[in-house]
């Protein structure tokens, strides 16, 4: 992605959803997990993100380009803090908004999240201020967007509510408060993106942001497996006995005899087959003689 | 030769869960005896819903659905044995699809999710609906204790005087608790089948068995004997069942028999701590999947004592 030639549509598609920051790159899951358990805070944390990152981006892509990358590190965290608690400031004391105690804690903590500091890290920096301005803002929607719907589903099955609304639904999943409710809803959300991104954008490389390679891991088949070897199991008697089967003998190889040579006349021109008929006695012009 | 046998010890998904729902007809008979046609209508529930998950996904994803694949029948069985009697029908029906729909199929079938589905199944529904779960109000007329459940007994720091009736009655699974899990007696005839045939996989359940066992005597809940705290952990909620049903998920169990011991310990332990300090009266399906992340330590750990002995055996040779 560090192409300076990218279209605004490319950056838009591969920001927002073909690499959605957080189903696919898997960065910034602590907010959404930990916090965005009702569409209020998902929204609040979505905004509070968009700025973030946008002011962050941008500003690495105008000032931060020939800094040492030690020294970028922490001036994307200062800037994204300069931003961010002037305005948790704000919310808390000038508005009558309630905050709970998870966005509390999470809200600072969006400023130094994994998203900022990867995408200022990987394109911001690499890039015009333009490119970067467009890669802030796809990413931020994308990521905005899943914090949004995460926050929307979790509550309306979690709590039964939307936006502080009852909806009187007749089951109530209190798991879907919970991370692990939420880390099960993302996976869904991720292969259900996946899928769509695969059927639509399938010429689009794989993303550039992977785990290492800790292991060999063998393919795993899309077939499911129906049978299954369990040596290690059952107790037969026959396991005891088991026993490699034998080597087959070594095929002894015999030498083919040396055929021998027939030494065929080379008669090349037909005056030298003429010559040989003629020493045999056959006339060759006229016939045979009588 | 060696075809042959590796012929006749491959084994087929259908026979794995098939001597699995051999083992649960007892439970769920005893289910039946016990808490009457209710029981049948959440075992019902239970199994329909996990067999219409798996073929609704299967048609969507446009996956053969394999009708002779018996995973679904056992793990919608089991779940809504865990369950109490009187538990509202949608219960079990939602655990049993979440253990199919975001446990078994993501991970590409009951023979290669790294999680036993049962137990996500019956954690989900523990930290969904743990009022439910945990309320075992039906059918306890003539139960030993009533309405309470030894687990829950256990939890408060109460204790009982054991005799030999009341022995009887606990481990005959005559005490409120879960339908078809707290029979102690049919949970020990399982293990019997197991051992005719699956010996190995039952390494894992006496390596859990005993560290509960173990963890029971030296740190009792309760101001009783030792035996009377084993007695009665070991009785409490799904602890057998899941010894049986849970932990020797072939998917999950580690590779090789000293491994095994020591993952069933491992599982063992957990579940013990949690019941300890955790907030809820059944912990066993936690601790079996919070075991089955730790699979890859017992392996090693288990390598790694078996290399050590080997040396030490070869440097007393020397």
């Amino acid at each position: 992605m560090s192409n300076s030639e990218l279209s605004f549509k490319d950056i838009f598609v591969k920001g927002a959803v073909i690499y959605n920051p957080v189903l696919i790159q898997l960065v910034g899951l602590c907010p959404v997990v930990a916090a965005s358990t009702t569409l209020k805070s998902a929204v609040m944390l979505s905004a509070a993100m968009c700025v973030s990152l946008v002011v962050t981006c941008v500003l690495a892509s105008a000032v931060l380009k020939k800094v040492p990358r030690w020294v970028r590190m922490p001036v994307y965290l200062l800037t994204g803090l300069l931003m961010i608690c002037p305005l948790l400031w704000f919310v808390e004391t000038k508005t009558l908004a309630t905050l709970s105690l998870g966005i509390k804690i999470y809200l600072p903590l969006v400023a130094i999240n994994s998203v900022t500091a990867v995408h200022c890290e990987q394109f911001a920096v690499k890039n015009s201020v333009k490119t970067a301005f467009y890669d802030a803002a796809a990413v931020s929607l994308g990521a905005s967007g899943i914090f949004i719907l995460t926050g929307a589903v979790r509550e309306i099955l979690g709590s039964s509510s939307i936006a502080g609304i009852a909806l009187n639904l007749p089951i109530t999943l209190k798991g879907m408060t919970l991370p692990f409710g939420c880390l099960v809803l993302l996976g869904f959300m991720a292969a259900a993106l996946k899928t769509l991104t695969g059927r639509y954008y399938a010429e689009a490389p794989a993303p550039e942001i992977r785990a290492p390679r800790t292991r060999e891991t063998q393919p795993v088949s899309e077939t499911e497996i129906t049978e299954v070897e369990i040596f290690d199991e059952f107790w037969l008697e026959q396991e005891a006995e088991t026993q490699p089967e034998p080597a087959p003998e070594p095929k002894q190889i015999i030498p083919e005899e040396p055929k021998e040579e027939v030494s065929a006349p080379k008669y090349t021109t037909a005056a030298e087959i003429d010559e040989l008929l003629r020493s045999l006695g056959i006339d060759t012009e006229g016939g045979d003689k009588q | 030769m060696a075809k042959e046998v590796a012929k006749q010890n491959t084994v087929t998904v259908s026979r794995l869960y098939g001597d699995y729902l051999i083992m649960l007809a007892a439970p769920c008979i005893m289910a039946v005896i016990y808490y009457g046609a209710r029981a049948f209508y959440v075992l019902l529930a239970g199994v329909l819903s996990a067999v219409a998950g798996d073929f609704t996904v299967s048609a969507l994803l446009k996956k053969k659905f394999l009708i002779r694949d018996l995973s679904n029948i056992f793990i919608g069985a089991a779940i809504s044995l865990m369950m109490p009697a009187g538990v509202p029908l949608y219960v079990p029906c939602l655990a049993a699809l979440f253990a199919v729909v975001a446990v078994k199929i993501p991970f590409g079938g009951s023979l290669r999710a790294p999680f036993v589905p049962a137990a996500a199944g019956f954690a989900f529904a523990s930290v969904c609906f743990g009022d439910l779960v945990f309320s075992y109000t039906a059918n306890v007329k003539d139960k030993f204790l009533g309405a309470e459940s030894l687990g829950s007994m256990l939890m408060r720091g109460s204790s009982v005087h054991l005799n030999a009736a009341n022995t009887f009655d606990i481990l005959s699974g005559n005490v409120a608790g879960p339908m078809g899990t707290s029979c102690g007696l049919l949970m020990l005839a399982c293990c019997a089948y197991l051992f005719v045939r699956r010996r190995k996989a039952l390494l894992a359940t006496a390596g859990f068995v005993s560290a509960c066992a173990v963890f029971a005597m030296l740190f009792p809940r309760i101001n009783a004997s030792p035996l009377t705290s084993l007695v009665l952990e070991l009785s409490a909620g799904s602890l057998m069942f899941a010894a049986v049903f849970l932990v020797t998920d072939h998917a999950t169990l580690p590779k090789g028999g000293a491994a095994r011991v020591v993952y069933g310990a491992i599982c063992g332990i957990i579940c013990m701590v949690m019941r300890a300090v955790g907030a809820y009266e059944e912990t066993v399906c936690f601790a079996v999947l919070l075991a089955n992340g730790l699979r890859p330590v017992a392996e090693s750990a288990a390598k790694a004592a078996a290399a050590s002995f080997k040396k030490r055996k070869e440097a007393q040779g020397k």
